[in-house]
């Protein structure tokens, strides 16, 4: 599903030169469900960015689907994230003006669909993350564990093939934490989605298939998450 | 749009600061409109009152300097000149002491219909004003103010002449705006004779050509006449005679169009702050947006549209204002003003200045949302990510 | 604890960009305001001001103006004698018998418009006492000279000193610049009487008399005897309540232009007042600091509202000059703001800002400063520091 290939990404911080990506390999297969952890700077969400077509790599190769980004134009990076990318991230994730089902609907926007086929879409992804009975409320209304899964519905909605998620359980308590990591590998294995999340909360460890370890830029190791076993079980 | 009710939506994000942009729109929009019935009430006087095959002749001097009244014969005689009449300048007054409310002149009855054609006077007023010595037609304007109609008898003291007559009016000038007081010129003359002091010279002649292209020729040919003679003449058009009559008023016009234009220009800072503030705000959002794919350019036109409906709502607003408020001061202004202000006071929104209004607000939009919205759209979604979280 | 001046101050300084903006559209608002109060101003002082109080003006009765009345040698002679009338040092009295006529001008841009030429002998200087000869010298009788007001020199074609000026049925040379401090007399060209009732063919040569009240004397008495005089329909009034009673033709200007400024004014308000509070909201999380370390709601208060005051107070500076410097130069660029009189002639009056034109605009300004300042710094200072820093 996902190739990096040698991928560098420097920025720069005013006068600072930050080398937040170092020649990083990486490959990850359809259908796993993988974290990216590492300490603040490491380079886990500059690395999520590339892969999901957000940012571009100074050098290296990035294919994710079958397609290569670096050829692409801004504006087909925006089309390639509308139709192949579900994203959640830590914060401001849901527009506060709209209602829960109305955020769900957003990335319909993009698709030629009818009004009435949006909304059909949209209460369907909500009653998969079991917010149904929220639809018509806004944001401010909602718990951050229930935003969260808003956000997963609204990462589902077009049916894409990859969700990223930057840290979706960062702001959240123990419990809640656990539903949506629980959500999460299900859009895995019943859905058969590719899920790429950064974060650096340990207990996400026995929810992924593999755990990836970056620190300054580069990837340290790859190793198997708890779920895993489980993977291989259900084969 | 599928996007128009979003962004009605985030309009209602903070009211508080919507409600006084738009407001601050609104009201602006609305001194607009009313600063421009000025200039307009300009140019409809001019265009409603003024034909173009009809000429003034008057003293090269001044208005002031008399023409010998025997000059009447002989532009009535010149090629073209259909028909003549004298004006001499009466100005009488109601109440002396609240002076001239109404420009008031005595005139030649009996071409006085075939000069004015165009103002269509009813043949009946007309046949009256010739009978009747003491006959009076008067503009719609100055009978709907005084509260007067045809059949009443008016008595007007004159501030020029030791003189005080009464009139009794048979008809009136159907024009809403036509203030103008006629009467006969033999019935001043009779006046004069009474207090023995005889008078033999007029203000001014206006005539009627037969056809607009016979104007510049007749012009000349009866200045040409009357050069070196008793008096000389100035012969212009009816549309020239007032646009120099109300000329003086160009510079206070002017100050007043430039102040429209500065409260213009403040009310575009005012509405670009507002969407700058707006969109700096939602920077993280909008980095979402275009994270699930929504492209630069849609990002671009939903911010920017935001402005614009504000701003064009809030100009609607502003027109609908003016048009309340004119009709206040329509009804206030004392006198409209006395014969000079004039076409200034008519205070009438008109339909195209309405449409103005609408079109100044929508550029409002644009100017004030173009840089807010395009920097929001144009900012990398990696780095906004970085810095926001 | 208080919050130090200089602390508003840098703050000011420090979000210059922001600062900048707030103070250019307070600035606008204040032109703009300045402007219009300058404008009615600047018509009422030249409208109002003429007029000595020691003068009598004589007109034929029921004459609204002296440009519409006609006075004989006869009413002259008849009443100059008269006790109260002031004498000069050889016992003339000071009596100035004027014609006053309105001919076509040319304007220095190709318009016409009526002005008011006074034809005058020699004692109309003693008798208006306002009206001084600066430059030039006064004509000399039969001699096709004229001297004119400061504001005519600058607005009609040939009327500079030295030039001639065409106007009624010959040329004139312009000998003499009259000022009157900005009264409607600078708006009028002085000649010689007799030359100017040959000129329009008057058969009474005067319009009317000025008359100069000898001190001590009553001076209703001494009109009501003039008025009473049976020989001829004579009114006397005062000058100053002649020249105010003209002027009320500008009323309806006046509430025109006053209704336009209270709008422009309000819509100014809201909108600045939005700006203002915009730039007090950013630094919510500034006042949640400020509460955390110990200020108190009341020094934060007063720290923010001065600030908004500053900026408000320094915009208002600004406008001041920059309406000031556009006063003129409109009044440059136009050769004067010309107003019609009741006589019908031409009042030219230069647009000047006087101090009482500021009032207005500095209460603006300060009402902006406040209300702009006022709501949001008391709501940030309200809140809990705790939320407040949250909002960053």
């Amino acid at each position: 599903m996902i190739d990096i290939v040698n991928v560098s990404r420097v920025y720069h911080r005013g006068a600072d030169e930050i080398h937040a990506l170092e020649s990083v390999n990486l490959h990850v297969s359809k259908g796993r469900f993988v974290a990216l952890m590492g300490p603040s700077g490491s380079g886990k969400s500059t690395l999520l960015n590339v892969l999901a077509g957000l940012d571009r790599p100074n050098s290296g190769e990035v294919i994710v689907g079958g397609r290569r980004l670096n050829d692409l134009s801004e504006d087909q990076l925006a089309e390639f994230r509308a139709h192949t990318v579900g994203f959640v991230f830590q914060f401001f994730n849901l527009i506060p003006v709209l209602s829960a089902v109305e955020n769900v609907e957003l990335p319909l926007l993009l698709t030629k669909l009818s009004r009435a086929e949006r909304r059909q879409r949209a209460e369907t992804a909500l009653r998969v993350v079991g917010l149904t009975e929220r639809a018509s409320h806004l944001p401010r209304q909602l718990s951050g564990g229930e935003q969260q899964r808003v956000a997963i519905a609204r990462a589902i909605v077009t049916d894409a093939d990859l969700v990223v998620a930057d840290e979706p359980t960062g702001d959240l308590d123990a419990r809640n934490a656990e539903e949506i990591l629980s959500l999460l590998q299900t859009l895995k294995r019943d859905f058969g989605k590719t899920v790429v999340i950064v974060t650096h909360d340990p207990r996400a460890e026995k929810w992924v298939d593999e755990v990836i370890h970056l620190d300054k830029g580069l990837l340290l190791e790859t190793r198997p998450g708890g779920a895993s076993g489980e993977m291989a079980a259900s084969r | 749009m599928k996007y128009l009710p979003f962004i009605l939506r985030n309009l209602g994000r903070n009211p508080l600061r919507s409600l006084l942009t738009a407001s601050a729109i609104a009201l602006a929009i609305a001194l607009v409109c009313i600063l421009r019935t000025m200039p307009a009430g300009m140019d409809a006087f001019l265009s409603a009152i003024a034909s173009n095959t009809r000429i003034s002749t008057h003293n090269e001097a001044g208005m002031v300097y008399a023409m010998p009244y025997s000059y009447l014969q002989k532009v009535r005689a010149v090629p073209g000149v259909v028909a003549a009449i004298s004006w001499q300048w009466f100005g009488g007054a109601i109440d002396p002491a609240k002076g001239v409310e109404f420009p008031n002149f005595a005139v030649d009855p009996e071409d006085f219909g075939k000069v004015y054609e165009d103002w269509k006077i009813a043949p009946q007023a007309l046949e009256d004003f010739r009978k009747y010595r003491d006959a009076a037609i008067v503009g719609r304007a100055t009978l709907e103010k005084h509260d007067w109609k045809v059949g009443d008898t008016v008595t007007l003291q004159s501030t020029v002449f030791p003189l005080q007559l009464s009139f009794r009016i048979v008809g009136e000038v159907p024009n809403e705006r036509a203030s103008q007081f006629y009467f006969q010129r033999e019935y001043l003359i009779q006046a004069f004779a009474a207090a023995g002091a005889p008078i033999d010279s007029t203000g001014m002649i206006w005539s009627r050509i037969d056809d607009p292209e016979r104007v510049a020729p007749a012009m000349k040919q009866i200045d040409e006449m009357f050069r070196n003679g008793e008096a000389e003449t100035t012969s212009e058009t009816e549309k020239s005679f007032f646009g120099n009559f109300f000329g003086s008023l160009k510079g206070i016009v002017t100050i007043i169009l430039i102040v429209a234009g500065i409260v213009t220009l403040c009310i575009v800072f005012i509405a670009a702050n507002t969407a700058s503030m707006s969109v700096r705000e939602r920077v993280g959002e909008i980095a979402i947006l275009k994270a699930i794919g929504f492209r630069k350019k849609t990002i671009f036109t939903t911010l920017l549209a935001e402005a614009v409906v504000l701003s064009t709502v809030a100009g609607a607003a502003g027109a609908l204002i003016s048009l309340g408020l004119t009709s206040l001061l329509r009804s206030s202004a004392s006198g409209g003003g006395g014969p000079q202000l004039g076409p200034l006071t008519g205070f009438i929104v008109t339909d195209a200045i309405l449409v103005q209004a609408i079109f100044i607000s929508f550029f409002i939009g644009i100017l004030s949302g173009w840089l807010p919205a395009l920097g929001a759209s144009r900012r990398s979604v990696a780095q906004t990510l970085r810095e926001v979280f | 604890m208080a919050l130090p001046l200089s602390y508003s101050w840098r703050s000011l300084i420090a979000r210059g960009t922001r600062t900048a903006f707030t103070v250019a559209v307070i600035a606008l608002v204040v032109i703009a305001t300045t402007l219009f109060w300058s404008l009615i101003g600047s018509l009422k002082r030249t409208l109002v001001s003429s007029g000595s109080p020691e003068n009598l003006i004589v007109m034929r009765k029921g004459a609204t103006n002296d440009g519409s009345s006609q006075l004989s040698l006869e009413s002259l002679q008849a009443i100059r004698f008269f006790e109260g009338i002031a004498r000069d040092a050889e016992g003339n009295p000071l009596i100035s018998p004027e014609l006053v006529v309105q001919p076509f001008f040319a304007t220095a841009d190709g318009g016409r418009e009526n002005v008011l030429v006074r034809g005058v002998e020699p004692v109309a200087l003693l008798v208006h006492d306002e009206v001084a000869l600066v430059e030039g010298r006064m004509f000399n009788s039969s001699s096709g000279e004229a001297v004119v007001g400061r504001g005519v020199s600058r607005r009609y074609a040939g009327a500079s000193l030295g030039s001639q000026l065409k106007f009624g049925r010959g040329t004139w040379k312009v000998v003499g610049i009259l000022e009157s401090g900005g009264s409607s007399f600078e708006s009028e060209v002085w000649v010689d009487a007799r030359e100017l009732a040959n000129d329009a063919k008057r058969t009474l040569p005067y319009s009317g008399f000025r008359v100069r009240v000898a001190p001590g004397t009553d001076m209703d008495a001494l009109a009501r005897r003039i008025d009473d005089d049976p020989r001829f329909a004579l009114e006397a009034t005062r000058e100053i309540d002649y020249y105010e009673s003209l002027s009320s033709s500008a009323n309806t200007l006046y509430i025109i232009v006053i209704g336009l400024a209270v709008l422009a004014g309000i819509g100014a308000v809201f909108g600045a007042t939005n700006t203002m509070y915009a730039a007090v909201q950013s630094r919510t999380s500034e006042i949640g600091t400020l509460r955390a370390l110990g200020f108190s709601r009341a020094s934060i208060l007063f720290s923010f509202l001065s600030e908004s005051v500053m900026t408000a107070l320094f915009a208002f500076a600004v406008g001041a000059v920059g309406g000031w410097a556009l006063g003129l130069f409109i009044s440059w660029l136009l050769g004067g703001i010309a107003f019609g009189a009741a006589t019908f002639t031409t009042n030219v009056i230069q647009l000047r800002v006087a101090p009482s034109d500021l009032l207005m605009p500095l209460a603006l300004s300060v009402l902006i400063g406040v209300f702009g300042g006022l709501a949001p710094a008391a709501r940030a200072a309200r809140m809990r520091p705790v939320d407040a820093l949250r909002k960053a």
